[in-house]
């Protein structure tokens, strides 16, 4: 139990203060890094707890997919902007106080939720699907999923597509000035409007002007 | 026929006024002085029959108020009084009417001017033909609304404006008192027609009421109250400053209202309530000294006017001074005489005066006039009958009404009946002096007007005269003719009978032969020490003026009554008012009425519109206080 | 303390999902610190979700925890390009530029 305790407090604080740093950290690149420790401490988590395939699924999408673009797009977009801007512009911060009052107050509600599982351990009813110690964590979840939440299955798939389509068609852009091929023009090109015969007199040319 | 007399007035006035536009100047004018003149014809066959049938008649039009005890009625009711104010009234607004014709050739707006005097001589009717007191306080003001329309009948003059102002806000002073009275009457009466009003008299004469900490009897206050509103009216001391500046209206109107009718208002009323005031000898008493004093020092001040219409407004009130003492001795069929009598000549006066502007062109100081008397010949030997009537040369009018006052002043035999009688002989002799200086200045002497050549003087159009020469003819006789009728030996048995109330007999003696020789022989003395004072040797005065230029100056300048009630009353309540006006008003209530509102609601709404700022951040930010307040609420429950 | 019971976990999912939501607002750099506080936020419910299947021994937690990983890589995608689309027309993507929402 100790060496759960430990590990257990290792990776919380981790996680909480990489938290900390993704939101109060000023160059938006480290915000990104702190991002990824945060994820990868809570991944750990989850293989510590039983379940890893939720732990590895989570580190291959969302270290290695979703942090990744947002990379991406932080290097590709110039956020930090110069020095300069920065100091120009009159920082405020009289909305720090505010906030935090109210965040503090939605913090004491979800820790009353814990003081009724406390209180009262029957709240949660129990669904008839149970861990069983003999399959894995992933045998469990592949018994599930491809069976009775096949339908959410597909729809998750749907959901990336479309999301997928939604990316493209949002920052497609046409550039001007660009030779393509058209394969539907080419196809569909005539005789009678590529060939011309024309009787040619000797000692005179044709007139290609047009 | 008693409805034709009220109604065709109203009748003009409401067709001249309203529909003036449409039927035109010429036509509204004689309309309207038709109208008045049928009026004033019928009025004269009212007295007719009043004084030959003893005829009297109370005529109900309709019931005004019911309501619990208090019953009132329009009404016109025809007695010796009111047959006497009707036939005063008639004459000399027809007169004016028609000659306002011509004295307003050149004005604009002449359909409103006859629509006013039409208008006024409806209330003044209304106001003589009551049978109740609030009938009669519905003509009271009505007349002063009349006056205040008419004095500041030329409204873009800003000294017109301020003078019909003055005049409406001291007749309202006077007016309160008379509300006052009023009251007290319904309170103690229960009624307000005169017939019960008089007839209940005799039993509250030993009443006490508690007013304002004093013990004072019912009967003497309602008659200082009710005369309280005379003196506003009649322009009498203390109340008085308003008959000069009213002076600003067209010279019409002021022989209609200030000679002849409205300052009458209040002789009548005193008359009227005769059968309660004799049974208050201390209002008597009030009444007879107001009189008198504003008589000896309204005359003083009209010694030193240069304002030709403001020496006949001063004597006016002089007048009415005598009236009042007269009414305030116990003789009211002299004062109603002598009202009767004051309204022609006055009013013959006035317009004669009038004419005289009118043919120097609008100037009215006497000063810059002089020597015209053989290039306006009708207008100066009317305004000499005038002027004789007025100071009581034997045999003309005023001679009969004015020493019957001093008479009888002398007769009742009381400290107050000598003192009164003296001070009317005095101002006698200053009233003579006055008129003369005044008839010397304008047509004698040297010419002194710089602005229009003496050869360009003509005389007023005839439209103008013969109302003047209708009126000299009753200044001339109707002393004469109608002594015996007012103030005879019968008098109170064949005329009066009922419409005014002798508790004790009169007294008929006959005054001592030097008392009734001593007035006309001092104002025809008068005549010859006034042309020597003002034509032949002007340098007596003007030395005397110069040594004593103090006393000049405070007859000139009214006894400074103006300046002291400018000091006492119109500057503080002036600041009071600015101060209710900038910290009651603005600043409290506006404050915190729709001005407060108005700001409360711009800085909310300013508030509020900071929430749309466009900032995402903020918009989470709203959302999630949103959200925790729905946990909160739903936790707590 | 140590005995690390279901509260614990859920203890620190709800710390991070406070900074997650401190973030949305207390932000004033840019955008992508936003998108990246959502991310925390479906991170926290993860654990929450994964904690509650595994003390209960129920795994119906783990099967929803996946496919809110899905949606949640899915929104990021569209996200990052909504950004790079306005990127491209406003050109600035600071939190104080983005107001035309103003009013």
């Amino acid at each position: 139990m100790i060496a759960h305790a430990i590990f257990f407090y290792f990776f919380s604080i981790i996680a909480i203060f990489s938290a900390i740093m993704v939101v109060a950290s000023k160059n938006t690149v480290y915000s990104v890094f702190y991002l990824i420790l945060d994820f990868i401490s809570v991944s750990c988590l989850f293989i510590m707890i039983g379940a890893e395939f939720l732990g590895m699924i989570m580190l291959i999408v969302y270290v290695g997919a979703v942090a990744v673009l947002f990379l991406f797009v932080v290097m590709m977009l110039n956020v930090s902007g110069t020095k300069d801007e920065q100091f120009k512009r009159k920082i405020s911060y009289s909305h720090i106080s505010f906030g935090s009052l109210i965040s503090l107050i939605i913090f004491l509600e979800l820790i009353i939720v814990v003081g009724g599982w406390k209180y009262k351990p029957n709240i949660v009813e129990i669904s008839s699907i149970r861990i069983d110690k003999d399959f894995t964590n992933t045998h469990a979840i592949g018994n599930v999923i491809y069976t009775d939440y096949i339908h959410l299955f597909q729809l998750a798939g749907l959901i990336l597509l479309v999301s997928m389509i939604g990316a493209i068609v949002l920052t497609y852009r046409k550039r001007e000035g660009i030779k393509k091929q058209s394969y539907f023009k080419q196809i569909s090109r005539e005789k009678k409007e590529a060939v011309t015969l024309v009787e040619v007199e000797s000692n005179k040319g044709i007139n290609l002007d047009d | 026929m008693e409805y034709a007399i009220i109604f065709l007035p109203l009748i003009g006035a409401i067709v001249s006024g309203f529909f003036g536009r449409f039927v035109g100047d010429r036509f509204s004018e004689i309309f309207t002085s038709f109208l008045v003149s049928i009026s004033a014809i019928l009025s004269f066959v009212i007295f007719y029959i009043v004084v030959a049938q003893g005829y009297a008649n109370n005529i109900t039009i309709f019931s005004w108020i019911t309501s619990g005890d208090l019953q009132v009625n329009w009404s016109i009711k025809i007695d010796a009084l009111s047959s006497t104010m009707l036939v005063v009234v008639g004459i000399v607004s027809s007169l004016v009417h028609i000659y306002s014709i011509g004295y307003m050739v050149h004005d604009e707006c002449k359909t409103r001017f006859m629509s006013y005097l039409s208008l006024f001589t409806f209330a003044m009717l209304t106001l003589v033909t009551s049978d109740n007191f609030l009938q009669l306080f519905f003509g009271w003001e009505g007349v002063g609304l009349c006056s205040y329309l008419l004095i500041g009948f030329w409204y873009k003059k800003p000294s017109a404006n301020a003078a019909a102002i003055k005049a409406f806000i001291v007749n309202r002073v006077g007016d309160f008192g008379f509300a006052l009275g009023i009251f007290l009457i319904f309170y103690y009466f229960g009624t307000l027609n005169y017939s019960e009003v008089f007839a209940q008299t005799p039993y509250f004469v030993g009443k006490q009421i508690n007013f304002l900490g004093i013990e004072t009897s019912v009967i003497t206050l309602t008659c200082l109250l009710l005369f309280l509103g005379c003196m506003g009216k009649s322009a009498q001391i203390f109340l008085h400053t308003w008959l000069p500046d009213a002076m600003e209206g067209p010279t019409p109107v002021s022989a209609l209202i200030h000679a002849a009718t409205m300052v009458t208002a209040g002789v009548f009323l005193v008359v009227r309530c005769s059968p309660m005031f004799e049974y208050s000898q201390l209002a008597l008493n009030l009444v007879c000294i107001v009189g008198m004093t504003t008589a000896f020092f309204t005359a003083t001040i009209a010694l030193v006017q240069n304002d030709i219409k403001k020496i006949i407004a001063y004597s006016t009130c002089s007048q009415l001074g005598y009236m009042f003492f007269a009414a305030g001795v116990g003789a009211y069929h002299v004062a109603m005489f002598h009202l009767f009598t004051h309204a022609f000549f006055k009013a013959l006066l006035f317009l004669g005066s009038g004419s005289v502007i009118h043919s120097f062109k609008n100037e009215q100081d006497i000063r810059l006039m002089g020597g015209v008397w053989k290039k306006l010949p009708y207008t100066w030997i009317l305004m000499v009958i005038g002027t004789l009537a007025l100071t009581g040369f034997p045999f003309l009018s005023g001679y009969y009404s004015k020493d019957a006052i001093i008479e009888f002043a002398y007769l009742k035999n009381s400290t107050v009946g000598f003192y009164a009688a003296a001070i009317g002989i005095l101002t006698a002799v200053l009233t003579s002096i006055y008129s003369w200086r005044l008839l010397f200045k304008t047509f004698h002497g040297k010419y002194s007007n710089e602005k229009i050549k003496i050869d360009k003087m003509h005389e007023s159009p005839m439209v103008m005269i013969v109302p003047l020469i209708l009126l000299a003819v009753g200044a001339i006789g109707s002393g004469y003719l109608f002594k015996d009728l007012f103030i005879g030996h019968e008098s109170s048995s064949e005329f009066w009978r009922n419409s005014i109330l002798f508790l004790k007999p009169i007294i008929y003696d006959h005054p001592p032969t030097w008392l009734i020789l001593l007035t006309p022989l001092l104002v025809i003395i008068s005549i010859p020490i006034s042309y020597y004072l003002f034509l032949k040797n002007k340098k007596i005065l003007s030395k005397y003026v110069q040594s004593h230029k103090q006393i000049y100056e405070f007859l000139l300048n009214k006894w400074y009554f103006d300046e002291l009630y400018d000091f006492v009353f119109v500057k503080p309540i002036k600041r009071l008012g600015l101060i209710f006006w900038k910290n009651g008003d603005i600043k409290t209530i506006d404050q915190f009425g729709p001005d407060g509102f108005a700001k409360l609601v711009k800085f909310f709404s300013y508030k509020a519109v900071q929430f749309q700022n466009g900032y995402i951040y903020h918009y989470a930010l709203v959302m999630l206080v949103g959200l925790s307040i729905l946990l909160t609420y739903l936790i707590l429950i | 303390m140590i005995n690390i019971g279901l509260g614990h976990y859920l203890f620190l999912a709800a710390i991070i999902f406070i900074i997650g939501v401190i973030g949305i607002f207390l932000n004033r750099k840019n955008v992508i610190i936003i998108l990246m506080s959502i991310e925390l936020i479906l991170l926290a419910v993860n654990i929450n979700l994964v904690s509650f299947s595994i003390f209960t021994h129920d795994l119906a937690g783990q099967i929803f925890t996946m496919f809110i990983l899905t949606v949640a890589a899915a929104e990021a995608a569209i996200g990052l390009a909504i950004i790079v689309v306005y990127y491209r027309n406003k050109g600035s993507i600071r939190v104080e530029d983005i107001s035309s929402l103003k009013g």
